[in-house]
């Protein structure tokens, strides 16, 4: 049995994370999974959410470190995790305020859209936006706590 | 032998030169650092994702998918990567060898290969030619690409590939191997999976979740898309490590050239000084007598 778990977070502008945790859990179509070592070998989607990393056994969940992640695919197999996004931020690089801001930019733009092409992209925004404040927000939380 | 003021003004037409082929040079060298981070970042990415493809070919759960239909080869569709402008040594006309090679084995059917040109170089190229039939340019490709060209030019040949217009599709592109070596290569990007990686993992028998067709069609696409800008941000690194190649060496021509501009013209001052200094103490010598 191994006991831990290879976690690999690759972006198109590189590898984001790449080392050894003790738990990950990914936002998934059917609900978030928490991975653990030794899970089985699976393959599954990823979709926009907050990427939670326990580094070790006993942290405690206010040590839990969070990543906005955008929709990609997931590979586990003998204690590795490989996951594939378009684009990856650390809680600790999102500033609440500019997320909240371009949030209300972006639903401004899926207000005004002229066209389908339009519209498509500002939901794409409004997305990628709402999960980064959402991951700012969890490590906000987090502080409090 | 050249007058001095000839010599004068040839140096400094050099000097001039010299001045514009380092600023290339310079510009190039930006360029390319900047070029080369974006294409290092993607590999991880790129590599992760025809590992990938070749291990969903590996699980047999791919037959069933369009993109991955290999099928008996007739009509490709060919994506040349060249350049904008040119003055970048030899890194169009490999390109176009390459191009030409490959047509030239397409020919023997008898049927115009189509063929999507980025760069108006390429362009140019591919419409002179009577063996291929121009489906596509992308001109002015900016370095930092956003996908908007790659998603177009992906859409039109998978769109051509489901209909069986076409049985592969192949990319003609300059590997950037460092600043120094830059090599062509082709590349099958679909049927997808088709050059095989090696699976550095177990073969084990993993869980699709929802089902495999609904991951299939979710990121295959995706990937092939990666690949595809893979090779474009090569191409962008080999054209401007290949660009700073070649105005180095205007550059260093330019510096020997003036040198040695500038020792003749040094001879021919000093010969026609000797010349002035004969002719006067040819003079004195006459009034003395």
């Amino acid at each position: 049995m191994s006991s831990n778990l290879h976690l690999e977070l690759v972006t198109l502008r590189g590898k984001k994370v790449d080392q050894d945790i003790y738990e990950v859990t990914i936002p998934t179509e059917t609900g978030p999974i928490s991975v653990y070592p030794d899970h089985e070998a699976l393959v599954t989607l990823a979709i926009p959410g907050a990427l939670a990393i326990r580094h070790n056994r006993d942290d405690p969940d206010s040590k839990l470190e969070y990543l906005a992640i955008t929709g990609g695919v997931v590979r586990v197999s003998n204690g590795r995790v490989r996951i594939l996004v378009d684009e990856a931020d650390h809680s600790e690089d999102i500033l609440e305020e500019d997320s909240k801001a371009a949030l209300k930019r972006a639903m401004e733009l899926r207000e005004n859209a002229k066209d389908q092409v339009e519209l498509e992209k500002a939901m794409e925004l409004v997305d990628r936006h709402a999960v980064r404040l959402k991951v700012a927000e969890l490590r906000r939380k987090r502080r409090v706590n | 032998m050249a007058s001095t003021r000839q010599l004068k003004s040839r140096i400094r037409s050099v000097g001039n030169t010299r001045q514009i082929t380092k600023a290339m040079e310079v510009v190039a060298a930006s360029k390319m650092r900047r070029a080369q981070d974006a294409d290092k970042a993607a590999a991880s990415y790129t590599e992760a994702a025809s590992e990938l493809l070749s291990y969903f070919a590996s699980q047999g759960i791919t037959q069933k998918h369009s993109l991955f239909k290999v099928k008996h080869v007739h009509r490709r569709l060919l994506i040349v990567v060249a350049s904008d402008r040119g003055l970048a040594g030899a890194y169009n006309n490999n390109i176009f060898k390459q191009y030409v090679q490959e047509l030239k084995n397409d020919h023997a059917a008898g049927d115009k290969t189509p063929s999507v040109a980025f760069g108006r170089k390429a362009a140019q190229f591919v419409t002179r030619l009577r063996e291929a039939e121009l489906a596509g340019v992308y001109e002015n490709v900016s370095d930092q690409l956003d996908g908007g060209e790659l998603q177009a030019v992906l859409a039109m040949a998978v769109e051509k590939f489901e209909a069986d217009e076409i049985e592969a599709v192949d990319i003609i592109y300059t590997k950037f191997i460092s600043s120094i070596a830059q090599q062509v290569e082709v590349k099958r990007i679909l049927p997808a999976g088709f050059t095989e990686v090696e699976v550095a993992e177990d073969l084990n028998e993993a869980v699709y979740e929802p089902n495999p067709k609904k991951v299939l069609d979710a990121v295959v696409y995706r990937l092939v898309e990666a690949q595809l800008y893979q090779t474009l941000l090569d191409a962008k690194a080999s054209e401007h490590s290949m660009r700073m190649m070649a105005m180095k060496n205007a550059s260093d021509n330019a510096d020997e050239l003036v040198d040695d501009l500038t020792l003749a013209m040094n001879k021919a001052r000093q010969g026609a000084i000797t010349q002035e200094l004969a002719e006067i103490s040819g003079g004195v010598e006459a009034m003395n007598d």
